[in-house]
């Protein structure tokens, strides 16, 4: 009898699974909950447990209906509640297999960028000491962090506006030319004219041609890059040499152009003079005494907007 | 041929006699020893015994090109048959400026009826990366190109970036390695190709490895991994991390597996009508687990679809995750697939002695016990072996490696 009672009961509860598969683990979880509950507090009153207990029972005697030989599995729960919840959990089979994925997809997110970069993945007691000692950093003083941050954002673009010269080198400090080439790539962005090695005096084609093979290898660089995924310094915008006045020696004139010991003057030359002085009678300062002939803005002024008068002078 | 045709310009008297070797096995380490340690080889009856394919086999060849491409001044001469080898090593230039290398990078192609896996290359590569002159900077190329793992036992490009790569942290030399996937392939019809293409970067040259004393494996912490489906769907990577979760996540809860999924890599297969024409190349799925200990070993196990097919990705799944905690079983602190870069590594440097834990199953392996025998060969001391005590010992056994001093003949007047 007893032997046939226990393979009743062991039969029972699986039948009930897989009739009806979510209640059981409900009932399982309450009872976790419950357990962990007074785990960290006092224990329930008996009554609660004893419901829950009632209600499994309850449902038992519904499948057990639904069973030819219902009688004997009434029996088994007079009996006692004790021993059938004890061999309940000997049968209660729990998989594995469904976790719940998605459940933290930021975590996720930055762990595969950890994870699938081209670099080695970085081993995890690295990753916690990197990441206690940043919190450390953060109480003691967020200034520090920003001027840190800061520090390294120009270390950043200085290293990526200079990598083009570091192609062989393998450390950050450049060293001999690379150095050189360097600095003079900071002079120029602090506002130098132009760089220190460049050359003065070259055939205009080469020139050209110069200026061109650079334009092409930039363009090209910076095409890789992007398709590469790379992040390069943003371009410079290069100002384009408008109208302005060329910049002339110290020695040399102001107007024309000087060659072969001769000073030519163009057409224009002689209307920014001519309108030079019609602009200078006009604003009344009367000042274009001996030194006239310097007046740098006055012939800007001819070239650029005074177009008009100047016609109307020569008509 | 005899030893008399290697023909030396410095000093054609006081060569040492070239080491003689036979067969095919190992071909590869010894040919990075050969290089690391500057001595000539001399391998002779390269599958001498086979009807129909004697001689050396095609990717065999292409990883002399490659020591060739990284190298500057190696002579090898070939028989007719292809089954003696004489290669004379030259020094590890990396991809310097001027050899080889265009824009610093060396372009690498391998042919379309390679058999083995990128890993085949890479993880010699790797040895003598960090002794070599320039940084080292290799485009993996052409219809050859396997990145997953492959049924003739290679790991996946995923396992090397992530199982083998880091361990080099352990020597000191952590800056500038990457392994770059831009595509991924699995082997082709009959195993035989692909159209990956990895570019491999090292940029950490030394002049010696440290010395490491590594004998604590520590408990598996962390379980990460790579799923690649490449021409097919996506959906066979979730079930594969479903079913290896499922056998992982009980054991490990800190068990991620990242999902990666690409298109199939086009091959050009001119024909007749289309000399452009292209084929799809490659298709499949595969698994890559790494498990970390708390100590930083690292355990990888590597399962691919076969090139035929038919096998469901639940079952790549379990295969791999079972595979992992196969190799975890093994125990010590480096996993088979890792204990030849370890050990080389370690005979290469400075004249200390190192120690290594590994487990009594790794130890005898034939391939390990055949790199010891070729390290002796090489004039490198003897292991010291006694078993593991204390606390952590779990039959496992300490290798006691001397290193030998040589390291990085580039880097002696730097």
């Amino acid at each position: 009898m007893v032997g046939k009672r226990k393979r009743e009961t062991s039969v029972v509860p699986r039948s009930t699974k897989m009739k009806d598969a979510s209640p059981p683990p409900a009932d399982n979880a309450q009872e976790i909950f419950r357990k962990y509950f007074e785990a960290q507090f006092e224990p329930i009153e008996n009554g609660v447990s004893q419901r829950a207990l009632e209600e499994t029972d309850s449902r038992d005697e519904e499948t057990g209906d639904n069973d030819d030989d219902n009688s004997e599995q009434l029996g088994s729960d007079e009996e006692g509640l004790s021993g059938e919840s004890d061999e309940d959990n000997v049968v209660e089979v729990v998989e594995h297999e469904d976790v719940s994925l998605g459940a933290n997809d930021l975590m996720d997110k930055k762990a595969r960028k950890a994870f699938m970069s081209a670099k080695p993945p970085p081993s995890a007691n690295e990753k916690t000491k990197a990441t206690t000692k940043s919190k450390k950093k953060d109480d003691s003083d967020d200034d520090t962090h920003d001027a840190v941050n800061l520090k390294n954002d120009l270390d950043l673009q200085r290293l990526l506006r200079e990598s083009h010269l570091l192609d062989s080198a393998s450390e950050l400090a450049p060293t001999g030319k690379n150095r050189l080439k360097a600095l003079d790539l900071r002079m120029q962005s602090l506002g130098a004219k132009e760089s220190l090695y460049k050359q003065k005096n070259m055939p205009d084609a080469f020139r050209q041609g110069i200026k061109a093979k650079a334009a092409s290898r930039d363009e090209k660089r910076r095409r890789e890059a992007k398709e590469n995924g790379i992040i390069l310094e943003k371009p410079v915008k290069v100002a384009k040499s408008d109208n302005k006045r060329r910049e002339r020696g110290v020695g040399g004139s102001s107007i024309g152009k000087f060659s072969g010991g001769t000073l030519n003057l163009s057409k224009e030359d002689l209307q920014s003079m001519q309108s030079s002085r019609g602009r200078g009678s006009r604003g009344g300062r009367g000042g274009r005494g001996g030194r006239g002939g310097r007046g740098g803005r006055g012939g800007r002024g001819g070239r650029g907007g005074r177009g008009g008068d100047t016609t109307r002078a020569r008509h | 041929m005899s030893r008399a045709r290697v023909y030396c310009p410095q000093n054609g008297d006081d060569i040492p006699a070239p080491l003689r070797f036979t067969s095919h096995h190992n071909l590869v380490y010894r040919l990075v020893l050969s290089t690391l340690t500057g001595r000539t080889v001399h391998i002779s009856q390269i599958r001498s015994s086979s009807p129909t394919n004697p001689g050396l086999a095609p990717h065999e060849i292409s990883f002399l090109r490659l020591l060739e491409a990284v190298t500057n001044g190696s002579q090898m001469e070939i028989s007719y048959t292809g089954t003696i080898l004489v290669y004379k090593p030259g020094l590890i230039t990396g991809s310097a400026a001027g050899v080889g290398a265009s824009g610093g990078v060396i372009q690498h192609e391998l042919p379309s009826n390679c058999n083995r896996g990128l890993s085949y290359y890479l993880i010699p590569l790797c040895l003598l990366a960090p002794f070599s002159k320039a940084p080292l900077k290799v485009l993996f190329t052409g219809p050859g190109v396997i990145t997953s793992s492959t049924p003739t036992g290679d790991m996946s490009v995923d396992s090397v970036r992530t199982a083998i790569l880091p361990l080099y942290n352990q020597f000191g030399m952590f800056n500038n390695v990457e392994l770059r996937i831009l595509r991924r392939s699995n082997p082709g019809p009959n195993g035989r190709g692909g159209g990956g293409e990895v570019q491999f970067t090292f940029g950490h040259q030394i002049r010696l490895p440290k010395t490491l004393h590594w004998m604590n494996p520590g408990r598996i912490k962390r379980v990460r991994g790579v799923a690649y489906s490449v021409g097919v769907s996506g959906s066979n990577n979730a079930r594969m991390i479903e079913s290896a979760r499922g056998i992982l996540n009980p054991l490990s809860p800190d068990t991620y597996i990242f999902s990666d999924v690409s298109s199939a890599p086009l091959v050009p297969a001119p024909d007749k009508n289309n000399p452009n024409a292209k084929k799809k190349i490659g298709l499949g799925f595969g698994l890559s687990l790494v498990a970390e200990s708390s100590t930083g070993c690292l355990f990888s196990a590597d399962v691919a679809s076969p090139p035929s097919g038919g096998e469901a990705p639940e079952d790549i799944g379990k295969k791999c995750a079972f595979q992992l905690l196969e190799t975890i079983s093994k125990g010590g602190c480096v996993p088979p697939a890792a204990v030849t870069t370890m050990l080389t590594l370690m005979t290469m440097g400075s004249e200390d002695v190192g120690r290594l834990q590994v487990g009594r199953e790794v130890i005898a392996d034939p391939n390990m016990i055949q790199l010891a025998r070729d390290l002796a060969k090489f004039g490198a001391p003897g292991w010291g072996i006694r078993d593991a005590a204390g606390e952590n010992e779990d039959g496992d056994v300490i290798i006691s490696v001397v290193g030998r001093g040589i390291g990085n003949v580039g880097r002696k007047v730097a």
